[in-house]
């Protein structure tokens, strides 16, 4: 029988990234893809934000050659009104200061990418197989040999058996060797189904209106995706997949192209639509269990995607790399077994992909309860607005009476709304607190220390300590781990 | 001018070539709910007698994203890949 150090099930981006760390770590890896070739059977936003160019530059280097590649720099948040009027839009980028990260030493400043996944996936795979990893496409992988609990091989659907020391499974949400090994069974209420519009359209006026800005809209709807690629651009509008559900999937999309600013957008970029595609996306508070016997899970199939946007590529790609690199430590250690895989999960957990998840509650919750909650999102635009209002730039433009007076109105009507938010703002809001990290609050409280009547004299140890022993939130923010 | 109309059936691909039998539903577990029909976003599904069926030729139609299987609460709906090299396809990106 054919056997392999490292099986790898799927050919999209964890997957191959996967197989590309495997074969560079000196094991003979096989990946395989269902579909003819990588990429064609996988649609997704797809941003790449600018972190890409600390993790994977020998990615990041390529895609300006690809065809549908086009620069995103910042990220424009659209705002719509229960009339559909654009109310406010919001420009998310780097900061000056971002000069000292590590996104500027790359001379690339915040710049991401946006790319078709029927050109990513292509790319990251033959870098496995330029890494000495072999590729199989058009093969479907439909069950796991298991010797006592642990997964020891693959079988395809025409039913060769091929053994591995170590399978790593990047079979996407659905993760047929998830399933077929016993570690878990439909998502039940942590997925999101993503309906997608692609629309073709003229590049050059796509430069001028949008440039390399990416778009999202929010309103008293569900919020909606606008990715621009080179000559086209993805519209998307996700939900959770649930019991109460009672939409159809499109209408989330056909919402937003209702908006008069997206009709006129349309226009003047020639834009027609031209392709639907639709997607599962796991969207849990944290990852499901991402190890068993013999092998490991990654990407979509073990439940990475962020807890707080849901963007999955980058974390399919580090969770492939770690669990490529805990298949080659395990085999050189000759253990493969359950035990010796939790390694994986120590890992990731001890990695950037990690962090995001130790807050997934806080994530998950407050963004379930609100962009998808039609009626908050009402309430809490009117409330935006009114924030806005109290902008120097606003007090400037507003003319309705004089100066004076519009500030103090729209102070007074901030404060009328804001008794209606206080559940949301405890309930979900306040845990959002928990991601500041110990540094951050010590620094805050160093910094405010000259201004504290009696504990300006102490030193900045002792200041800390006897905050923290006289109020119990201090203590354990300070203590967070 | 500008049709901003969803019409899945000329906005879907699919290859040619036999898909064959990747989705089933065990009529035993169903408990007739209708959430399948619901989350389809092809109409392939509908509910007669308090049961799910499924339209015989789903292989042609399917866009593969599982959403009936992860509805299902009863887990009455299995669903695998059709396949190698067969069904919906991204034609665009």
């Amino acid at each position: 029988m054919e056997k392999w150090d490292v099986v790898v099930v799927g050919g999209g981006p964890g997957g191959s990234y996967a197989a590309k760390t495997a074969a560079e770590k000196g094991l003979r890896t096989v990946f395989f893809e269902r579909g003819e070739k990588p990429g064609e059977k996988n649609s997704s936003g797809a941003g790449l934000g600018t972190r890409w160019w600390r993790d994977f530059p020998e990615i990041m280097g390529k895609l300006p050659e690809l065809p549908s590649y086009r620069k995103a720099d910042m990220i424009v948040i659209k705002i719509i009104d229960e009339e559909n009027r654009v109310r406010m839009v919001h420009g998310t980028t780097g900061s000056d200061r971002d000069g000292s990260r590590w996104s500027d030493s790359l001379d690339k400043g915040m710049a991401g990418a946006a790319i078709y996944r029927l050109d990513l996936d292509p790319l990251i795979a033959d870098l496995a197989v330029q890494a000495g990893a072999e590729l199989r496409t058009s093969t479907l992988i439909s069950d796991v040999i298991m010797d006592g609990g642990t997964v020891t091989g693959v079988k395809t659907a025409k039913g060769e058996s091929i053994q591995a020391e170590v399978v790593i499974a990047a079979d996407g949400a659905m993760s047929t060797m998830a399933r077929k090994a016993g570690m878990r069974n439909r998502w039940g209420g942590g997925c999101t189904i993503v309906p997608q519009l692609d629309f073709g359209c003229d590049g050059d006026k796509l430069d001028a209106v949008a440039g390399n800005a990416e778009w999202c809209w929010f309103g008293p709807f569900n919020g909606a995706y606008q990715m621009h690629f080179a000559e086209s651009f993805h519209l998307g509008a996700g939900k959770w997949l649930r019991q109460d559900w009672d939409v159809k999937m499109t209408d989330g999309l056909e919402r937003v192209m209702e908006i008069p600013a997206f009709r006129k957008f349309c226009k003047v970029v020639d834009a027609y639509p031209r392709e639907y595609q639709v997607h599962l996306l796991p969207w849990l508070k944290k990852p499901v269990k991402s190890y068993t016997g013999g092998m490991m899970l990654v990407g979509d199939a073990g439940g990475f995607p962020c807890p707080l946007d849901g963007e999955g590529i980058w974390h399919a790609c580090m969770s492939g790399r770690i669990a490529a690199e805990t298949a080659a430590w395990a085999i050189s250690r000759g253990d493969v077994s359950e035990r010796a895989l939790a390694e994986y999960e120590r890992r990731w957990k001890a990695s950037p992909l990690g962090l995001e998840h130790t807050f997934g509650d806080e994530f998950v919750e407050l963004w379930d309860h609100s962009i998808f909650d039609p009626e908050l999102m009402k309430k809490l635009i009117q409330l935006l607005l009114e924030f806005s209002e109290i902008h120097p730039f606003s007090v400037l433009f507003d003319w309705s009476d004089d100066h004076v007076s519009c500030l103090n109105q729209h102070i007074e009507h901030m404060f009328d709304m804001m008794p209606e938010f206080s559940d949301f703002a405890s309930k979900y809001m306040s845990p959002l607190a928990n991601t500041i990290s110990p540094q951050v609050v010590k620094r805050a409280l160093l910094q405010a220390k000259p201004k504290v009547p009696l504990f300006k004299f102490l030193p900045d140890d002792l200041y800390l300590k006897l905050l923290a022993r006289l109020n119990g939130q201090i203590r354990s923010r300070l203590e967070r781990v | 001018m500008y049709d901003f109309k969803i019409d899945i059936k000329k906005m879907v691909f699919h290859k040619e070539g036999d898909t064959g039998d990747f989705i089933q539903c065990d009529l035993e577990k169903c408990n007739g709910c209708g959430l399948c029909v619901k989350v389809c976003s092809a109409n392939l599904w509908s509910v007669k007698d308090g049961k799910a069926r499924l339209a015989p030729r789903y292989g042609e139609l399917c866009l593969e994203c599982a959403a009936c299987w992860e509805i299902c609460e009863p887990e009455a709906i299995d669903f695998s890949y059709p396949a190698a090299g067969t069904g919906v396809t991204i034609k665009y990106g």
